[in-house]
């Protein structure tokens, strides 16, 4: 398909060595915006909105940044953060910089652990995009849900 | 009818091709905006090829301002005031510009376009800010995902620069990545020495400067830095100085503590380091060995989570809590504070400064943004 000279643009800075080491898209050859209807879907069939994981998401690293990267005991799971110096851009292009901040949440009773930058947050909020397959940060929508356990019968 | 609309549709798109053959031509030849001239500060003046961003162009004339996305128009670190020749506002520099700087002529370097004579103001301090080619000269684990790393400048060239300082290294194409990027690092040498820096460089997950620091750089490789930037530095004064950083944060608080050792500083100083566990502390003897150079220096270390094989019989818990602890025991009224960490860790150290007498005209900070 053919791409506007703006959505080359967008391309390109998903691309790695552009903002992140690695990109954005990891193996993933599907367009972005295939990516993003995609796991929109997965929001769907659980009646979840992109805030809603976005807000929890939020929570979590609020709470993570209290202990200045310590863990932190929220009962049911333990949050890591890990703030490094700078900032970063958003490879949608948008004004604005973002704190280089990762966030772990380890789930005591699945023993799973999901990893997501302050970036991922945002992406996720404004824009509906998660990772490519493959990326470093790419969250699998269907994890997150049942990790975090919102949403309701959508299996 | 399937004749004419193949016909219709090969027609749209010889038009088409036609005319991305017209702008390419068009952009080759006609966009060619010649030699322009910079006028900067109404006192230098600088004759330059058209056609490329304010801030690249300035860059090939070694006058080089902040930029932290890159030229990506999203950090707005680059601005600068244009008085004659920037054009029109444009719709990318609007978000990240006030009423009051679109009044004052404030625009991006990055998205003003040199098309025609232009004068800029930009601080005089921009002016000392240089490029250095430099030869790393060791690599040094500090813990499991910090380094330290000189670099020698290479050439007659020297650095002069005030404690806190930082520089901004250039990295250079590896693996997937392939362009160069410029990061900020600040500098944990004494500012006496002139031909090497040292910088404490933390992996950053992802990140392209730190990875390439941490997995591709060798003794022996040479590097480009830009340098120094920054107005972080000691006050002057006669009272107490409290210092507060973790991790990489200790870079320009050991420059402090070289400066103050060089100028046979009398003043009290006491530094509280705020770390998880025991893996994640460092230059343990140095600060031993700075205890015994200094006049009245002490070094609190503080691990929030120690490790039962830690042995730890140390300060724990959030280093906000012995910096409370020894605050509130002291007279704060002459006192001055330096931070370097998270936007969090500064928010809570600046409280309880504040609440403890220490204002916060005599509170300065860098944080990790």
């Amino acid at each position: 398909m053919k791409q506007t000279p703006g959505e080359q643009q967008l391309e390109i800075r998903f691309r790695p060595g552009q903002i992140t080491k690695s990109g954005f898209m990891g193996d993933d050859t599907r367009h972005i915006h295939d990516i993003i209807e995609a796991d929109g879907k997965v929001l769907e069939r659980f009646g979840l909105k992109k805030a809603d994981i976005a807000d929890r998401l939020t929570l979590f690293m609020d709470e993570g940044k209290k202990e200045l990267e310590g863990k932190v005991d929220l009962g049911e799971y333990v949050v890591q953060v890990h703030w490094a110096r700078g900032l970063m851009p958003c490879p949608f292009g948008e004004p604005g910089l973002h704190p280089k901040v990762v966030v772990h949440v380890f789930s005591k009773a699945s023993r799973q652990e999901i990893r997501y930058s302050q970036l991922s947050v945002h992406m996720i909020r404004k824009h509906g995009f998660w990772g490519g397959k493959g990326s470093v940060f790419r969250l699998e929508p269907i994890d997150v849900i049942r990790l975090l356990k919102m949403g309701g019968n959508g299996e | 009818m399937i004749s004419n609309i193949l016909l219709t549709v090969a027609l749209l798109c010889g038009i088409n091709g036609l005319l991305a053959l017209f702008l390419i031509i068009a952009e080759r030849f006609f966009l060619n905006y010649g030699p322009c001239t910079i006028t900067v500060n109404e006192s230098k003046t600088v004759r330059v090829p058209g056609g490329s961003s304010l801030l690249s162009t300035l860059n090939n004339e070694k006058i080089f301002l902040p930029s932290a996305c890159g030229g990506r128009g999203t950090c707005g670190t680059c601005k600068c005031r244009i008085t004659q020749g920037a054009g029109p506002l444009l719709p990318t520099e609007m978000p990240l510009l006030t009423q009051k700087e679109i009044a004052d002529q404030i625009r991006l370097a990055c998205q003003v376009k040199v098309k025609r004579d232009l004068s800029i103001r930009i601080p005089e301090a921009l002016f000392s800010i240089k490029e250095f080619k430099a030869q790393v000269t060791l690599i040094k684990d500090l813990t499991y995902d910090i380094k330290l790393i000189r670099f020698k400048i290479l050439g007659d060239d020297e650095i002069l620069f005030k404690p806190g300082q930082y520089v901004q290294l250039q990295s250079v194409s590896y693996d997937d990545v392939k362009e160069s990027v410029s990061r900020a690092y600040s500098i944990a040498s004494s500012s006496d020495e002139k031909k090497s820096i040292d910088l404490m460089i933390r992996l950053v997950p992802e990140g392209i400067c730190t990875t390439w620091v941490h997995q591709y750089l060798s003794e022996g490789d040479e590097v480009r830095f830009t340098g120094p930037m920054g107005d972080f530095c000691l006050c002057e004064g006669t009272g107490e100085i409290i210092m507060v950083a973790g991790g990489s944060g200790m870079a320009p608080i050991v420059s402090f503590l070289r400066y103050l050792i060089q100028t046979k500083s009398k003043r009290k100083v006491t530094y509280f380091f705020g770390a998880v566990t025991k893996k994640d502390l460092f230059y343990l003897d140095e600060m031993k060995r700075f205890e015994k150079e200094m006049v009245d220096f002490t070094f609190i270390p503080a691990l929030s989570q120690p490790e039962p094989d830690d042995q730890w019989d140390g300060e724990t818990g959030l280093i906000t809590v012995p910096m409370k602890k020894y605050i509130q025991q002291i007279d704060t009224e002459t006192c001055q504070a330096y931070l370097c960490g998270s936007p969090g860790m500064i928010k809570a150290c600046v409280q309880i400064l504040n609440e403890n007498g220490v204002t916060s005209d005599r509170i300065f900070y860098d944080p990790f943004a």
